[in-house]
């Protein structure tokens, strides 16, 4: 393979005009659901309604309906929580960082990066609200001055979660709308029904496509993507806290932080590889969201799986040098222990699958990558599984050992979260356009002119 | 576009140059030879102190020169001539790691056989904190050090002549290779020389925290040398001012991440406030000391935070040179925060002594003149690259 390094990959393939932008995108939601779609839905709502009928039982019996016991007080719960916000990452991550880094090629997945994003901090929300045993009093974890003269505890990093994660999905979704008001205008423009035009009048707040209009967007744009860009750190930091500030031997350690953050990237972008590899074909996206674009992505991944092998490798290397007798143990448990058939499956999903990113062809070629983001959205829900329930499952003394088996009821809440998530997504791509129409257009060949007159 | 058709011709370096960088060479060698006169082991400490410093920088140019050929950037190709210079001490510092070998009694305590003997913690750690595997690990660290800095810049200066677009085929591979050696290599030499200087104490985001200096003592080496070169006409004439401003995203970037990173291990040790942890922050925080702390988070944060918030700023040419100097010493204070007070240890708090920069000064000086033998025997700029004329287009 020869390329000319001398010039820019085009970001649309196919000589697309701009009206024809325009037209793909927007196709979806101008025509009526196919079966297909329903079938879809159907399939994706059964599983939230599994998850729905698990939260019942949990909320009538209680959270003994969990596998849950001493010692392993955290399990399935908190691993879907840690899961569901580092899928939140990729969003932000693509459209504030990539943005500010003035990488062009975000343009045609950061807004359904962006969209995933919401919906999976939504999802995770969920776990640690229903995790807490009686949720109906959680109103209490916001500190405002109440007669009951309770107040909460700000030394706890789970506090610090409420806030962190409250930020994240406040400003995440700011930034998706802000992106979505021309959008929005456009469908405004091109809808026929009058139930349709109005919703779309009413999100696009009036929006004319002026010059005006264009300046305070853009302005607002870089602003937001400013403030998005700590907080995608902050949050897995946050998360990571939750454990690293203990005193637990495999929750207590220093690169914890920006190990949560690099996993979280590493997951949230082979999430998003995973869905559009169906949006792309469902919706005859394969010009616009490009196999150059997944390419990227693949590179993405595969520099964050080996910062998390880089992590498990300097955890083991410092275990064993700390001479630390508990920290030496909870490593040997883990790659050894009964628990070792969870930990094998992480580390070969995350760190030995993804290197076969490193050859081209295997980066370029739609089954291997889906093969490959499916095992590394397995591995990462494992790895969060591994940290929490084996560092726990034997304690100091052998006679406060265990072993955690999840309930029905567990697997029950797992498989609803994806319900809900799947759901969500399914929702999303009928109702607003699964691709940014101004952002896209703007990458566009001869939207951006140069003093060649345009010509490539 | 009247000056589209300007090309980049070779302009020397004067004599200037190289006798600001042999006379720092030679204070500091003095300087440094006084200091060891006076106290060896302290002399010890101080040349361990210049020995990272420089090599931070090199190393840290290393790294921005694969990161453009991984992240395929064009806009650093106009100016890759200049970390590609800086990058050129690295090979040196095998035959400059020979002094310490020489020291480590001095410095480390665990080679001393007697103490690790009576201690259980050292002689756990004894296969993999000994001199002999010790030196085989500083060995070959520098050899694949080197071994990246000679092709990459081989296949570099090739391209000059040939135009060769495989030729940067090849270093992309090159570079992507040596990411992920050079996260490990990095970590491993910065448990050995300075993490081990107290063998009891451990932190696993440590070689992170190297990293994010020695990136930044890199970057910020890259901005003084490229604005102050293309202040006087020395690199390629089409290069704009706006061109500098993703070297000052950058430096604000790193230096936000440095800080995230130094207060990831405070927040954690302290919060978990298990003694064989919080030892080498209390270490840091008696005496004297506790300033230095202090001063860290000043110098090292907050002011270059304030420096180079702003977008126009991080395009001003005035203001990344003093932002560079600034961030250059900032990661001096910071090696020596890490790097002095195990000389102290328990017994004083901190005292300040003026022949302790006799060695980073004598390094400084080694640098400043092999940069100017590097720049006048090459071109600088890529001119063979084909991302160049990418690179001076680009607009932010």
């Amino acid at each position: 393979m020869n390329i000319d390094y001398s010039k820019e990959l085009p970001l649309i393939h196919g000589r697309l005009s701009l009206g024809e932008i325009e037209d793909l995108i927007a196709k979806p939601m101008s025509e009526k659901p196919n079966r297909k779609y329903y079938i879809a839905l159907a399939v994706t709502l059964t599983l939230f309604l599994i998850g729905a009928i698990s939260l019942g039982y949990t909320f009538y019996y209680g959270i003994g309906m969990w596998g849950n016991n001493q010692p392993v007080g955290w399990a399935f719960e908190i691993v879907n929580f840690v899961f569901w916000i580092g899928i939140g990452h990729a969003g932000t991550l693509i459209s504030a960082i990539l943005f500010l880094l003035r990488q062009k090629w975000r343009t045609a997945i950061a807004r359904f990066a962006e969209t995933m994003t919401i919906f999976a901090v939504m999802v995770a929300g969920i776990f640690p609200t229903i995790h807490t045993g009686r949720p109906w009093l959680d109103g209490y974890l916001l500190p405002y001055p109440s007669q009951n003269g309770l107040w909460v505890n700000f030394t706890s990093p789970l506090l610090w979660d409420v806030f962190a994660v409250s930020t994240y999905f406040t400003v995440s979704l700011v930034f998706w709308y802000i992106g979505l008001i021309p959008d929005f205008a456009v469908m405004r423009d091109r809808t026929t029904t009058k139930v349709k035009k109005f919703i779309y009048s009413l999100f696009s707040l009036g929006w004319r496509h002026s010059n005006r209009n264009w300046q305070h967007y853009e302005k607002s744009y870089v602003i937001l993507a400013g403030f998005a860009t700590p907080l995608v750190l902050s949050v897995h930091t946050i998360v990571s806290f939750d454990f690293a500030v203990s005193i637990m031997p495999g929750w207590h350690t220093t690169i914890f932080p920006p190990y949560f953050v690099g996993g979280a990237i590493f997951s949230g972008f082979a999430m998003v590889v995973t869905v559009l590899l169906f949006v792309r074909k469902v919706f005859d996206l394969e010009n616009i969201i490009t196999v150059d674009h997944l390419e990227r992505m693949n590179k993405v991944i595969l520099a964050t799986g080996m910062m998390v092998g880089y992590a498990y490798a300097t955890e083991f290397f410092i275990a064993w040098y700390s001479g630390v007798p508990f920290e030496q143990f909870v490593f040997i448990n883990r790659i050894f222990g009964p628990y070792a058939w969870a930990y094998w499956i992480m580390v070969s999903c995350n760190v030995i699958f993804p290197q076969f990113f490193w050859f081209r062809k295997l980066r370029r070629s739609i089954p291997v990558m889906f093969i490959i983001v499916i095992l590394v959205n397995v591995g990462m829900w494992f790895e969060r599984f591994v940290i929490v329930v084996t560092s726990l499952h034997r304690d100091y003394l052998p006679s406060s050992w265990g072993y955690f088996k999840p309930t029905i009821f567990d697997i029950g809440l797992l498989v609803g979260s994806f319900g809900m998530f799947f759901t969500l997504v399914l929702l999303f791509v009928k109702a607003m356009p699964v691709v940014s129409i101004a952002e896209v257009k703007a990458v566009a060949d001869g939207a951006q002119p140069t003093h060649h007159g345009g010509e490539h | 576009m009247s000056n589209d058709n300007l090309q980049y011709e070779k302009k020397f370096l004067p004599g200037k140059v190289l006798n600001i960088g042999m006379a720092l060479l030679a204070i500091g060698l003095i300087v440094g030879a006084l200091a060891f006169v006076l106290d060896p082991v302290r002399a010890g400490f101080s040349y361990l102190l210049g020995f990272f410093f420089v090599l931070t920088i090199g190393v840290g140019a290393l790294f921005i020169i694969a990161l453009e050929y991984v992240a395929g950037a064009d806009w650093s190709t106009p100016m890759r001539r200049v970390p590609e210079f800086l990058g050129s001490s690295v090979p040196f510092f095998l035959l400059l790691a020979v002094p310490l070998f020489f020291l480590m009694n001095d410095l480390y305590h665990w080679t001393h056989t007697a103490a690790v003997e009576s201690d259980p913690i050292l002689k756990g750690k004894e296969p993999y904190l000994n001199i002999s595997f010790f030196i085989i690990r500083v060995v070959v660290i520098f050899v694949l050090w080197s071994a990246y800095y000679f092709f990459v810049v081989r296949n570099s200066r090739k391209q000059d002549e040939t135009r060769d677009q495989k030729l940067t085929k090849k270093n992309i591979v090159l570079s992507a290779v040596f990411i992920p050696i050079f996260a490990i290599t990095l970590t491993l030499a910065g448990i050995d020389w300075m993490m081990s200087l107290d063998a009891h104490w451990f932190s696993t985001i440590y070689g992170v925290y190297v990293f994010s200096g020695a990136l930044l003592a890199g970057l910020a080496a890259t901005t003084l040398a490229v604005v102050m070169l293309k202040e006087r006409g020395y690199l390629h004439p089409r290069m704009h001012n706006d061109s500098l401003a993703s070297l000052g995203g950058l430096l604000f970037a790193f230096i936000n991440f440095w800080a995230y990173i130094a207060f990831s291990q405070f927040l954690l040790i302290w919060y978990a406030n298990l003694p064989e942890e919080t030892v080498w922050f209390i270490r840091r925080w008696e005496g004297a000391w506790s300033i230095i702390t202090l001063v860290l988070i000043v110098v090292h944060f907050l002011v270059p935070y304030t420096m180079l918030v702003s977008a126009p700023s991080k395009k001003n040419p005035k203001r990344l040179k003093f932002a560079a100097v600034w961030i250059l010493f900032a990661h001096l204070i910071d090696l020596y925060w890490l790097i002095m007070p195990e000389y102290h240890g328990e017994k004083s708090g901190f005292i300040y002594v003026l022949t302790e920069f006799g060695f980073p000064i004598a390094m400084i000086g080694g640098l400043v003149v092999l940069f100017y033998f590097n720049f006048n025997k090459h071109n600088a700029v890529p001119v063979g690259d084909p991302k160049l004329e990418r690179g001076l287009m680009n607009r932010p």
